[in-house]
């Protein structure tokens, strides 16, 4: 097992987008090392209607960040009277981070969400704030690697909802699974024009 | 070295700390009381750096008390845990870091429940039903896993107490000989002993 | 006289009294009517416009209303430009709040901490007072729904109705004519129009000079606020007219 400090706590998160929609998950566990502490660790957060917001990482760093980036979000809201856009918060939470460039939060933060014209979006960016945006899948956590694998056998473009929950559930399930830091049941959201699905899923409980 | 655990009922949360004070291999003291009760209903338990802690406990039970005597309201204990989280967090990115290991637990007067929250140096907060930290969680925790049980009364919380204790005596080769234990209810926090 | 005490906000005058914030309180004075009604299941906020140009692009949806946090709206009289460095300030105040302890912020501990900036310009020299009243509605799980106002001077009071701006003596004895204890959120809706028709300066109410929003709990026991669009106060000042031509005859 690593002994960086990025997956002291262990956790995964992934994102993937479908026709139309796009889908965020995460595992649950909390642990320190390979000692499991919490299995209802919240590693998603919702920043508008339309957008969620995962971190994998160093459990305090995402603590601290979700709760400064809700702080920056709800000011946003207030000021603009109107909500955030995806990329606007993708670029929001990188500047974020680049203001400790030298002693960053160590966190993998990914950004799910449907635009104003109802356009999916999903990026990912490394601690210090470098946005990646792509068109199929992103990743982050203890189980990155096994995940960038599951998802590229599973993923292919253009889903409808219900098929890509099963994808993403499936690639989530897989990885976590053979990963010791990440676990202990997993939290799905699809978000879709018309509504968000959200679904918790049972994986190995060891 | 240090126990702390703890862990919630139906409308209680009980807390068990070590009570052995040491200096290098020397045991100095052996009623040493590691928690601070922050207002009526809440109890902080603390362990880690010796000179940290108290300082630490000592700074957030006084701006809790602080808070309560300026707004006349009472701080719920999950505000209180996360007040004490984000003092933590932002220590940990500072010059001198506190370093402190915690647990708080209290009784939500509003809502009428329990909860335990378990907070490590590095500002992680989680609320779980049961919680330890130091070397005694290996052993505690697995009794916890095996007979703990949600919506348990404290008649059962006791026996189970005192199930973890007797296996960190039988099994851990230090010799904590004797634990302060302390209950929050409705009624506020009474230490009690088994 | 006063010319000598009134060119500082630190110095008293002789008779024990800051002449520039009693001038700030009366700039308010001048400004559009704000006002407030507490009921039992709700409270209201309604505020009257004083520009109203058609050429006039509006920048914010509302000019005298706004949201503070998500349990807390505020009406404003006075200096517009004044009131948006307020508002601004309070909004970081109760985020700050939700950084620290993870909660909302208790209502009047929001209002304390304006109150505690606005105090200070009475006191350091050499600057004016904010020129600005507000009237605070909001929602804590500690005394429930609340109605605050604050004035230049740092004071602030809770009320279960009140009135600042324009003619805020005559709508205050009105207020107190008409209130009931266990008046409900629709009633005090109804209440604030009859009390602006009569102490606005125009005779007929319309939605363009109006602006209305209200603060409720929603099914789930969340408190929600809702900000008026003006078909929907038209739709209260319709049932305002019918209930007043009733009562005519």
């Amino acid at each position: 097992m690593s002994s960086e400090i990025d997956e002291y706590n262990g956790g995964s998160v992934l994102a993937m987008l479908g026709k139309n929609c796009v889908a965020i998950a995460s595992d649950k566990r909390f642990g320190m090392k390979l000692m499991t502490l919490g299995t209802e660790f919240p590693k998603i957060f919702q920043a508008t209607d339309k957008i969620y917001i995962a971190m994998a990482g160093l459990a305090t760093d995402i603590q601290t960040l979700s709760e400064l980036i809700r702080y920056k979000i709800n000011m946003y809201k207030l000021r603009e009277e109107r909500e955030i856009e995806p990329t606007t918060l993708a670029y929001m939470v990188a500047s974020t981070l680049y203001e400790r460039r030298f002693s960053p939060y160590y966190v993998s933060p990914l950004i799910a969400g449907l635009d104003k014209n109802n356009k999916p979006y999903i990026c990912n960016m490394d601690l210090i704030g470098c946005v990646t945006t792509t068109n199929d899948f992103v990743v982050g956590g203890a189980a990155d690697d096994c995940l960038l694998g599951t998802c590229e056998a599973l993923y292919e473009p253009d889903l409808e909802p219900e098929d890509l929950f099963e994808t993403i559930s499936q690639s989530l399930i897989s990885a976590v699974d053979r990963n010791a830091a990440s676990g202990w049941g997993a939290v799905v959201h699809v978000l879709t024009p018309e509504r968000v699905i959200t679904r918790t899923l049972k994986t190995r409980q060891d | 070295m240090e126990c702390l655990f703890g862990l919630v009922g139906k409308d209680f949360a009980i807390t068990v700390s070590d009570a052995t004070s040491i200096q290098s291999i020397v045991v100095m003291k052996h009623t040493e009381d590691k928690s601070r009760n922050l207002n009526k209903h809440i109890i902080m338990l603390y362990a880690g750096e010796p000179g940290d802690t108290v300082n630490f406990a000592e700074y957030i039970q006084r701006n809790v008390r602080f808070y309560e005597i300026k707004n006349g309201i009472e701080l719920s204990p999950q505000a209180a845990a996360k007040f004490t989280r984000r003092q933590v967090a932002e220590s940990l990115r500072s010059r001198q870091p506190y370093s402190v290991n915690l647990l708080i637990a209290g009784y939500d007067v509003k809502t009428e429940a329990s909860q335990l929250y378990w907070i490590d140096y590095l500002g992680s907060l989680i609320e779980i039903p049961f919680a330890a930290h130091g070397y005694g969680a290996y052993y505690v925790t697995s009794v916890l896993d095996r007979y703990y049980y949600p919506q348990i009364s404290l008649d059962e919380a006791k026996v189970l107490i005192k199930k973890c204790i007797d296996e960190l005596k039988t099994r851990f080769f230090i010799n904590l000989s004797n634990f302060k234990i302390k209950v929050s209810n409705k009624d506020g926090i009474q230490e009690i002993v088994l | 006289m006063a010319r000598r005490y009134d060119t500082r906000t630190t110095i008293f005058s002789p008779e024990g009294r800051l002449y520039q914030v009693e001038y700030a309180m009366e700039a308010i004075s001048q400004a559009g009517t704000a006002l407030g009604i507490l009921a039992k299941d709700g409270i209201v906020i309604v505020a009257e416009k004083k520009v109203t140009s058609k050429l006039l692009e509006s920048t914010t949806t509302s000019e005298k209303v706004y949201l503070l946090n998500d349990n807390v709206i505020c009406g404003v009289a006075g200096m517009t430009a004044d009131a948006n460095i307020l508002i601004n300030y309070s909004r970081q105040v109760a985020q700050q709040y939700l950084l620290s302890y993870g909660e909302d912020i208790p209502v009047e501990q929001l209002v304390q901490r304006l109150c505690d900036l606005k105090q200070g310009y009475t006191q350091y020299g050499g600057l004016r007072p904010y020129g600005v009243s507000f009237i605070y509605a909001g929602y804590d799980s500690h005394h429930q729904f609340q109605l605050y106002h604050s004035d230049p001077s740092g004071n602030y009071g809770g009320w279960k109705a009140t009135c600042i701006g324009a003619n805020n003596a005559s709508a205050q004895s009105l207020l107190k004519q008409d209130y009931k204890d266990e008046i409900t959120l629709h009633e005090s809706k109804l209440l604030a129009l009859k009390v602006l028709s009569k102490t606005m300066d125009t005779t007929t109410l319309t939605s363009d000079k109006l602006e209305f929003a209200t603060l409720h709990l929603n099914a789930e026991g969340k408190v929600v606020h809702q900000f008026y669009k003006s078909e929907e106060i038209d739709v209260l000042i319709k049932e305002h007219n019918e209930k007043k031509s009733n009562e005519e005859d």
